[in-house]
């Protein structure tokens, strides 16, 4: 799951997805920023098939906290 | 293209792209009440492809009514060729978006009266402070009314509101000349409101258009790009079996082929349908078809449930030569550039030959299933014309005329001959409120014979034809075989001591029958009776107009630096077999 996760976060946000770790957050990303978060809220949920809740995009605070909602979800591939 | 189709594809490509010094520019400018982020990186990608260099500007957050009413602002500064202005019917009602029944019968009138002058200035002010088109994406229709089923019994309920505000926009501007409607509804109906309303998008980020969606709604302003840039397709090539009808003619034979009566035969009647409706406002189709004559032009002629017949193909390749030289002898025949071209093929082994040996083609893949050859034919945005003109009505039979034109020069062998007995007649006219759409079109469209190929729209003609130091006419050109409207146009600008021709072209389909010489003969003549020595042209070289590269040398101008210049007291041969009308 982490690797197609870091995988579809490198391509939205357009970096090597050897620099995306569970700490990345905009605080040491400059390409995330709050309009490309939304871009990749939304193709993930394509990806996997779940659609977020609006309370759970907000807590998402680095790429860890998807980890989370994913397996809140279930999802484990 | 194809699977990379998701806004962050626009995203990130919008960073890649660095050369764009193509012939074609536009500067667009994006109004929006909501969040428009993504919308300016996908038509400058959408652009990029199309071979346009685009600019963009974006108005801050919600700040468009600042911005069109304030004349020092960025976005006037920006000098748009086109504004989009996108406003969000939440925004524009307001709280009577929740509760319309707050108001009575006379406060609703009078609010819808007040919306639609508060939007109407907006567009009117940008057209009156600069030469932009202003595009408007009308208001979006709700699906939901508190009244519920007794929504219709109102006399102003709310979507009655919506609809009227929309409509009376509509008349407000149908006379401005660079104002237009995106009709947004539309675009509703087509992708369906519960895709490109997002809820979780709308309260996170302000957003009228879903993510997911925002690269198809960029699709509907392309169409305007498209027009106003002219990079619009004007001939259909189609191929015969499995793309006009179902089957192969020279094997399944005449009874056998799919044309009407079964599913997959209805799928061709309709997809010809479609095709007749665009052949009669102007687009021109062809055919290039590997098969036998006889047995193709058969179906053509005698199948009942065939609905193009010959007389809508402008050119008909039925042999068996390969695709590429067929489609090359299509664009000479019709004189049309190569780019002009759209081709739809069933059978990818010739869609790929195509592709690689004529890029500029645009190659339309066909799927297996014929259902979809209506949809894929109806969704393609490349034959919009920001005006449909007379000519553009007439296009078809000019075609037609043309085909009789060159049986006639073969019946009479001797070109010369062949020119006296055109009676060729020609009407040269001074830029009008009648001819000024159409001289811009010419501009913009106009690739082979055009010497300086200055691209104009249609208020930059308009101040132009105003402008007592220019001469802007057009030229209507007939013969025995039929009108051939206006073909021609030429701006020139005078100068104390001397002219020079700032424009000049004439549409391809007449070229080389001497008219171009009795129209520069024109500009001479007056240039004569104001005692005007000096008439001076450039020819300003590009990929297509080759055929204008002699013109001014074998008129007589010679070489001096980078202009071609003419002596008016040289005497010129006027050509004979023109017979030229004055209308000014």
């Amino acid at each position: 799951m982490s690797e197609k996760l870091y995988q579809i976060i490198s391509k939205v946000f357009n970096v090597e997805s050897s620099k995306i770790n569970d700490e990345t957050s905009p605080e040491n990303l400059e390409e995330w920023d709050s309009f490309n978060f939304y871009v990749l809220l939304d193709e993930l949920e394509n990806e996997f098939n779940i659609k977020f809740d609006l309370d759970e995009t907000l807590e998402i605070k680095k790429v860890g906290d998807f980890k989370e909602i994913f397996e809140r979800h279930r999802i484990n591939d | 293209m194809g699977k990379n189709e998701n806004l962050s594809y626009f995203l990130n490509e919008a960073k890649n792209i660095k050369t764009d010094d193509f012939e074609k520019k536009i500067r667009i400018a994006i109004l929006g009440s909501s969040t428009i982020n993504g919308y300016e990186e996908t038509i400058r990608v959408k652009c990029h492809q199309k071979k346009i260099a685009c600019r963009t500007y974006n108005s801050n957050y919600n700040q468009y009514n600042q911005e069109i009413l304030k004349k020092d602002s960025k976005f006037y500064e920006f000098k748009p060729d086109i504004t989009f202005l996108i406003l969000d019917v939440r925004h524009v009602l307001g709280e009577l978006f929740f509760i319309p029944y707050s108001l009575s019968e006379l406060e609703k009138r009078e609010f819808i009266k007040n919306k639609v002058t508060e939007i109407t200035n907006l567009i009117k002010t940008i057209t009156n402070h600069s030469k932009s088109h202003v595009i408007f994406s009308d208001l979006q229709i709700p699906t939901y009314s508190p009244y519920g089923i007794n929504e219709q019994k109102q006399e102003f309920g709310l979507k009655q509101i919506v609809k009227n505000i929309n409509e009376k926009i509509k008349i407000e501007i149908k006379n401005e000349d660079l104002a237009y409607i995106l009709d947004f509804n539309e675009f509703i109906q087509k992708y369906g409101e519960e895709n490109i309303f997002n809820y979780k998008q709308y309260f996170s980020g302000d957003m009228k258009i879903s993510i997911e969606f925002i690269p198809k709604f960029i699709d509907e302003l392309m169409k305007f790009v498209n027009a106003l840039t002219g990079s619009t397709k004007k001939c259909i090539v189609l191929d015969l079996d499995n793309t006009l009808w179902g089957g192969v003619v020279g094997e399944d034979g005449f009874d056998k082929i799919k044309l009407g009566d079964d599913p997959i035969g209805k799928s061709f009647v309709e997809f010809q349908k479609r095709l007749l409706a665009l052949n009669q406002r102007g687009i021109i189709l062809a055919i290039n078809s590997k098969n036998n004559f006889d047995d193709a032009i058969k179906v053509i002629n005698e199948h009942p449930n065939m609905i193009l017949r010959k007389e809508n193909f402008s050119s008909m390749k039925i042999n068996w030569n390969d695709k590429v030289s067929n489609l090359r002898e299509i664009s000479k025949e019709l004189n049309i550039g190569i780019d002009s071209l759209v081709f739809f093929d069933d059978d990818q082994m010739n869609r790929e030959f195509v592709r690689n040996q004529l890029s500029d083609v645009l190659v339309v893949d066909l799927p297996t299933d014929s259902s979809i050859y209506p949809k894929i034919l109806t969704e393609m945005n490349v034959f919009e014309s920001i005006k449909i003109t007379d000519e553009d009505l007439k296009r078809r039979d000019m075609y037609s005329q043309q085909q009789k034109r060159n049986e006639f020069k073969n019946e009479v062998g001797d070109f010369n001959e062949f020119l006296k007995k055109m009676n060729i007649e020609i009407k040269i006219k001074k830029a009008n409120n009648f001819s000024i759409s159409r001289i811009s079109q010419l501009t913009l469209k106009t690739n082979q014979f055009n010497l300086t190929t200055k691209r104009y729209k249609e208020k930059e003609i308009e101040i132009f034809s105003k402008d007592e130091n220019k001469i802007v006419e057009c030229v209507e050109v007939k013969d025995k075989f039929g009108d051939n409207g206006i073909t021609g146009a030429y701006i020139v600008e005078k100068k104390e001591n001397e002219w020079i021709i700032d424009t000049f072209l004439l549409s391809c389909r007449i070229i080389g029958r001497g008219i171009e010489d009795s129209m520069l003969e024109q500009i001479i003549e007056k240039a004569r009776k104001q005692n005007i020595k000096i008439i001076k042209g450039k020819f300003i070289p590009t990929q297509k107009n080759k055929p204008a590269e002699n013109f001014y040398e074998n008129f007589g101008f010679s070489l001096e630096q980078d202009f071609w210049v003419f002596n008016t007291d040289n005497t010129i041969n006027k050509p004979e077999h023109i017979k030229v009308i004055k209308n000014e």
